[in-house]
């Protein structure tokens, strides 16, 4: 349940709504129990937090829900992030929540299934109903995003941290 | 291989989810390329940060309880009592959106099987079964996941005051793969987990208090089957989607090796 709450938590960014995400995701896992057939128990129901999440934020968000999403709008994972190991070693974890908050949700959601609760490829297929192929170039995106966005970050840090 | 497939492939290195040969082909390019090397370095910076406890939300223990108060247990007296105590339990500003679908999901997993199969001990089957969607659903399948039988039966010794009979069934197409505490009818009891193609089979079992009972099986509109029986002085409770044919021929198979 721990999983399902972390992605809830991360999809909806706000404890409340989480919480309402994951209890009606259950709800829903349990009426449709009859529709489980086999494979990870986990991938399956955070299948039904995704889609309960994402259903939640259309509703939510009104007009301004992003519009269908779109692999080649957000491209860009092959060109150099400049991000350097030892600064994400010393970066402030304040900084790292805010770069991973302010991805689009797909790519929030591939990164928190993958680094935070660790799915692997075939079970984030499963639970983002992506094909397995899919999921690689996804994260390889969404890993590139927050570099870059981490490496905006930790420059803006270094400037206001200098002395004038 | 160019350094843009390498900065796609190394995420597959990273995760160890490449085969072998492309593997070893990523790990070539980043040996040779100071430049991907870097960028490697820092991705792998990047996702042990990212693996540290403060990125990892909590389910909050009231949340837990509220959902494992939503899957039904225990079967209710009666309808009506049963609609109003649960309706108690839930906090207000959650029943404003799930009461209707909770009361739904009960009614079907509570008042359904009972329907069809009054001579059954309900409220055992109820929680049997309600067990048995639990462990599907809460990541909690087994505690010792293991295909060997010798693993998972002294497993139990010193968690159980009990010993349940533990037989692996792969060459009849059943095979075990693993066992874990469950707890019904107010005791902890040994749940096997079998496997039969994508189904999953969970066995409860418990040492028999009173009479014992021949075969009796309900079915609920889930599709899921509930079979009972007594083996070696225990009870013996067999779940699964798993259609009934073939759940029979399972039981079978326990009440043989009992």
């Amino acid at each position: 349940m721990d999983a399902a709450y972390n992605l809830a938590r991360w999809l909806v960014r706000n404890e409340h709504d989480a919480q309402d995400v994951v209890q009606e995701a259950y709800l829903r896992a349990l009426r449709f129990a009859g529709g489980f057939r086999g494979g990870d128990p986990r991938a399956w129901i955070l299948a039904i937090v995704r889609n309960t999440a994402f259903t939640w934020l259309k509703r939510n968000r009104g007009s301004d829900a992003p519009t269908e999403f779109d692999e080649k709008l957000h491209g860009g994972s092959t060109e150099e992030t400049g991000l350097e190991a030892d600064a994400v070693r010393k970066a402030d974890g304040a900084m790292i929540r805010a770069a991973l908050d302010e991805l689009t949700d797909e790519f929030r959601e591939v990164i928190v299934m993958r680094d935070i609760e660790g799915l692997s490829y075939k079970e984030i297929a499963d639970a983002a109903d992506v094909p397995i192929g899919t999921v690689m170039s996804r994260l390889a995106r969404a890993r590139g995003k927050l570099a870059r966005s981490l490496q905006e970050r930790i420059g803006k840090d270094q400037i206001t941290k200098e002395p004038a | 291989m160019t350094c843009d497939d390498a900065r796609v492939l190394m995420h597959g290195h990273l995760d160890g989810e490449l085969d072998l040969a492309a593997d070893l082909e990523v790990q070539r390019h980043i040996e040779e390329c100071p430049r991907c090397a870097s960028e490697y370095a820092a991705l792998r910076a990047m996702r042990t940060r990212l693996k540290e406890e403060a990125f990892r939300f909590e389910a909050p223990a009231a949340l837990k309880e509220k959902i494992r108060r939503a899957i039904p247990a225990a079967p209710t007296p009666s309808r009506s009592n049963g609609y109003q105590s649960r309706r108690a339990a839930w906090a207000p500003r959650a029943a404003r959106f799930v009461v209707p679908m909770a009361i739904g999901a009960m009614l079907a997993l509570v008042i359904a099987p009972r329907a069809m199969a009054p001579a059954l001990n309900q409220q055992l089957a109820s929680e049997v079964l309600a067990s048995h969607v639990r462990s599907l659903m809460a990541t909690h399948l087994m505690d010792v996941a293991s295909t060997d039988q010798h693993t998972v039966k002294p497993w139990f010794n010193g968690k159980l005051d009990f010993s349940p009979p533990v037989n692996d069934f792969v060459k009849d197409g059943f095979p075990l793969v693993g066992g874990r505490l469950d707890y019904i009818e107010g005791r902890p009891v040994a749940a096997l987990v079998y496997q039969h193609g994508k189904h999953v089979i969970n066995v409860f079992m418990w040492p028999t208090t009173g009479t014992a009972t021949s075969a009796e099986r309900i079915e609920t509109e889930h599709g899921y089957n509930v079979e009972q029986m007594t083996v070696a002085g225990m009870n013996c409770w067999v779940v699964s989607d798993l259609n009934q044919l073939e759940l029979d021929k399972f039981a079978n198979l326990i009440r043989a090796k009992g």
